[in-house]
């Protein structure tokens, strides 16, 4: 079920209504679990037979490993659940692409391999609820955590609607507790909630498909060259649209969250004021990075094993992070691309601290920062903060080509025509459409920059209650007037 | 002085929405607009999920615009005594769609096909949107189309095509640099589609010649850039001849039907079409390869005489009578219970 539609709107107000009937806790929480699996079962139902096995498995080996003390068994149990998650996300998005590389290398060896091409569905939202679970089984194999108790608590945790398709991708210590005593919204949360709800819908429906995947989709989608503004107008629209929907997503499900009286980490927090790629990535997707900092980059050794390995685990974090988002090779270059720019930041920080005799771990820092994989640069919000934030915006569109592009070809279309290399070439993009790129683009970096350190739960408390009522009325009437309904979340396809 | 919550806000938010909406809503309806269905792939989705209905009982219409504003299906069932399930679509080629039918071994029906040769002899993929939309259609959407349904049918304003906030922006008309693509530029009045997505002039634009012209331009721009188009390494056209065999013969295997219908058209519309498409190479050898019985309008004296306002389409009154016409002139079982 899309956020974005008609049939997700009356099946939250049943919802709601039987959150804030007099059941016991017990029967509520069934009742949000039953919700839950009719919100993915909208979809496609068959597909919930995976997220059954998935959530059997996991918290029954969760279980053993934790109370295990035999080594042996343990790390059995741990690689049954790795299979058992990891294959299945694996054949599901990654089984064509490994037979399409497979029948690639066939044919680079002389033999001629035709095999029939898979016709695999990709269940939605495998990827986030499988690294949910993941962390649950690794988290019980370090013992980090206490085993859930409670299998309806458990199967909650996994399921809990406004998290399951796209995340924030949580912790069972960031939700489990939620589950364990009574919860429901109170005035003020239900209202935040409501608010957060319609700021999302907002970022979704009006700005990212109304208004900027239109000409993101002529753009990538031309078989040719194109002329330089047209394709920095296409990828500028991109940056615009995969923010808007995915930071859309997060928005609406901590909001849908917040009305029934839960509280999930923030995903995104104005990442197009980064100073740099390091604070890119404490603001971008913070759910994922985090993540793969906690359960990939410190298991491989982190920044403790010198500075070649800490560059080699931090190429190999962001070439993972790329496949994560989708099986093509495209994705892997937008990660390694990352990987690279994050090298090169990393090169230049070191030996600026290396001159200052500057100690820059070990600082104490909140939780958003930690969700970097490599130390912070001091933020700068003067002039020279704003060039450099500018400086890593350009070079985040230089990424999202890759991202974007379904081949190689066309992702070299495009930099050629960014760059300049095409001659002459027919203009694509309307001036209506390059007017709202040009206005939104630029608001966005704007209200980005604006609210580097600040909290949009916190400004609209501050602000006179006529304003926040203003604008959180332009947002609904713009919602209502756009028109558009049911477009799929981009990162639905992760 | 901060807020506790945002109840206050929350409020002054419910009341400007409701005075906003209420107010463009009372507009509308004063300015003549009329209820209109998004003509999208759910709605399409919902007919195509009707052509089951024993062959007795309905007849299936596919095709190009043309069919949909000429069949009144109102006319049509009143006379006939069968449901009429139009999945023709606007500016699109119907062969998908018979490829689609004939490859599904659960349809039986009566098929008739109409031929707008331009759209009908292209390499049209548009409609495959909808088809792979249709055999998708998640339950989530199926329900989300219903409450849509609900919707549309209250209020005026849910018009994407010419109330959203895009087209109301578009209406803004802002020239383009020189090269850009022009969208073609219908106005509103031209069309506004039935629940049962039979499409309707409006009584303004028929009063108006004005609008009409502005019609037979966007005509005159569309060939223009069919004109301008590089020509296909292979001529598609006994291709699509083949493929529309191919699909009729496993249709009639299973006991059903296909009949074409060439529509009127006027003008300068008509005189580029004849020049284009000539009959004999196209309309009689469609008929010839598929073996398959036609109607072309100028044939018959009950239709040849209609006059099309914008030179492609039927006005409301006119498509009445020709779909009277219409239900003598094709073979009884696709007119007849």
């Amino acid at each position: 079920m899309l956020f974005n539609s008609y049939t997700f709107i009356a099946f939250f107000i049943v919802v709601l209504i039987l959150h804030n009937l007099p059941f016991s806790w017990k029967v509520k929480k069934i009742n949000l679990l039953i919700a839950s699996y009719i919100f993915y079962a909208a979809w496609n139902p068959p597909f919930i037979l995976l997220l059954w096995l998935s959530t059997v498995v996991d918290y029954f080996v969760g279980r053993a490993l934790y109370t295990q003390d035999n080594p042996h068994k343990k790390k059995l149990l741990l690689v049954i659940s790795l299979i058992g998650n990891l294959g299945m996300l694996c054949f599901f998005k990654y089984g064509g692409f490994l037979l399409e590389n497979f029948v690639t290398l066939t044919h680079m060896v002389g033999i001629n391999f035709h095999p029939a091409k898979p016709n695999i569905i990709l269940p939605a939202g495998i990827s986030f609820y499988t690294f949910t679970t993941l962390c649950y089984t690794i988290d019980m194999y370090k013992k980090k955590s206490e085993p859930v108790k409670s299998f309806l608590n458990f199967a909650l945790f996994v399921t809990f609607f406004p998290h399951l398709v796209a995340g924030p991708i949580v912790r069972p210590p960031q939700l489990v507790p939620q589950f364990e005593k009574p919860r429901k919204a109170n005035k003020k949360q239900l209202f935040e909630g409501l608010f957060l709800l319609s700021l999302g819908l907002f970022m979704k429906v009006v700005l990212a498909d109304s208004m900027l995947s239109s000409s993101a989709d002529a753009v990538f989608g031309a078989g040719s060259a194109l002329h330089a503004l047209d394709a920095w107008m296409g990828v500028m629209a991109f940056s615009g649209q995969i923010f808007f929907d995915f930071a859309g997503y997060s928005t609406c499900a901590i909001g849908a969250a917040l009305c029934l009286g839960f509280v999930l980490p923030q995903n995104f927090l104005y990442p197009y004021a980064a100073i740099g790629f390091t604070d890119f990535w404490r603001r971008w997707h913070i759910t994922l990075s985090s993540w793969l900092r906690d359960y990939l980059y410190i298991p491989l050794g982190g920044n403790r094993k010198g500075k070649l390995r800490t560059y080699v685990n931090l190429m190999i974090t962001m070439l993972l992070g790329g496949l994560w988002h989708g099986a093509n090779w495209t994705f892997v270059v937008w990660g390694g691309l990352h990987g690279f720019y994050l090298w090169v930041e990393k090169f230049f920080r070191d030996r600026s601290a290396r001159a200052t005799g500057e100690i820059v771990v070990n600082q104490p820092i909140p939780m958003v920062v930690k969700a970097s994989m490599v130390p912070s640069i001091p933020s700068n919000k003067g002039f020279q903060g704003f060039l450099y934030a500018m400086f890593t915006f350009m070079l985040v569109n230089v990424t999202w080509v890759f991202f974007r592009s379904n081949s190689f070809g066309r992702a070299g279309e495009m930099l050629n025509s960014m760059f300049g290399g095409v001659g002459k070439a027919d203009p694509l993009l309307s001036t209506l459409a390059m007017i709202k790129i040009a206005v939104i683009i630029t608001g966005m970096l704007i209200f980005h920059w604006f609210m580097r350190d600040r909290r949009v739960t916190e400004l609209i408390y501050r602000l006179p209650w006529w304003l926040t009522g203003l604008v959180w009325s332009a947002i609904v009437i713009l919602l209502i007037l756009s028109q558009e309904t049911s477009n799929s979340f981009i990162y639905f396809q992760f | 002085m901060p807020q506790n919550t945002l109840a206050k806000p929350a409020l002054l938010m419910l009341i400007l929405v409701i005075t906003a909406i209420g107010s463009w809503e009372i507009y509308l309806r004063n300015k003549g607009v009329a209820i209109s269905y998004d003509d999208g792939p759910p709605l399409w989705s919902h007919n195509r999920a009707m052509v089951y209905e024993p062959a007795d009982k309905a007849t299936v219409f596919i095709g190009s615009s043309r069919i949909k504003f000429d069949l009144d299906i109102d006319t049509w069932q009143k006379i006939t005594g069968k449901h009429a399930i139009q999945i023709a679509q606007v500016g699109t080629s119907p062969m998908p769609v018979l490829e689609d039918l004939g490859n599904d071994p659960k349809f039986k029906g009566r098929l008739v096909v109409d031929v707008t040769e331009g759209l009908f002899f292209s390499n049209g993929s548009e409609m495959q949107r909808y088809i792979t939309y249709y055999h998708k259609e998640t339950p989530t959407q199926k329900a989300s189309f219903q409450l849509n349904h609900f919707l549309e049918s209250k209020f005026v304003f849910l018009d994407k095509d010419f109330l959203s906030l895009n087209a109301q922006l578009d209406e803004l008309k802002i020239p383009d640099r020189p090269g850009v693509f022009q969208e073609p530029d219908f106005p509103m009045e031209f069309e506004s589609t039935n629940f049962d997505r039979q499409d309707k002039m409006s009584p303004k634009f028929l009063a108006d010649t004005n609008l009409q012209k502005r019609v037979q331009n966007v005509w005159l721009y569309i060939i223009g850039l069919g004109q301008h188009a590089p020509q296909p390494p292979v001529d598609p056209v006994p291709g699509i001849m083949q493929t529309a065999k191919n699909a009729i013969d496993k249709i009639r295997s299973r006991g059903g039907d296909v009949v074409f219908v060439r529509t009127p058209s006027s003008g300068r519309f008509r005189d580029i079409e004849q020049h284009a498409f000539p009959r004999a190479e196209f309309w009689d050898k469609l008929l010839a390869v598929t073996h398959c019985r036609g109607i072309y309008y100028a044939d018959y004296p009950a239709t040849e005489h209609f006059v099309c306002p914008e030179w492609s389409h039927l006005s409301p009154h006119d498509a009445v009578l020709y779909t009277q016409a219409l239900t003598g002139i094709l073979p009884a079982p696709f007119a007849r219970q």
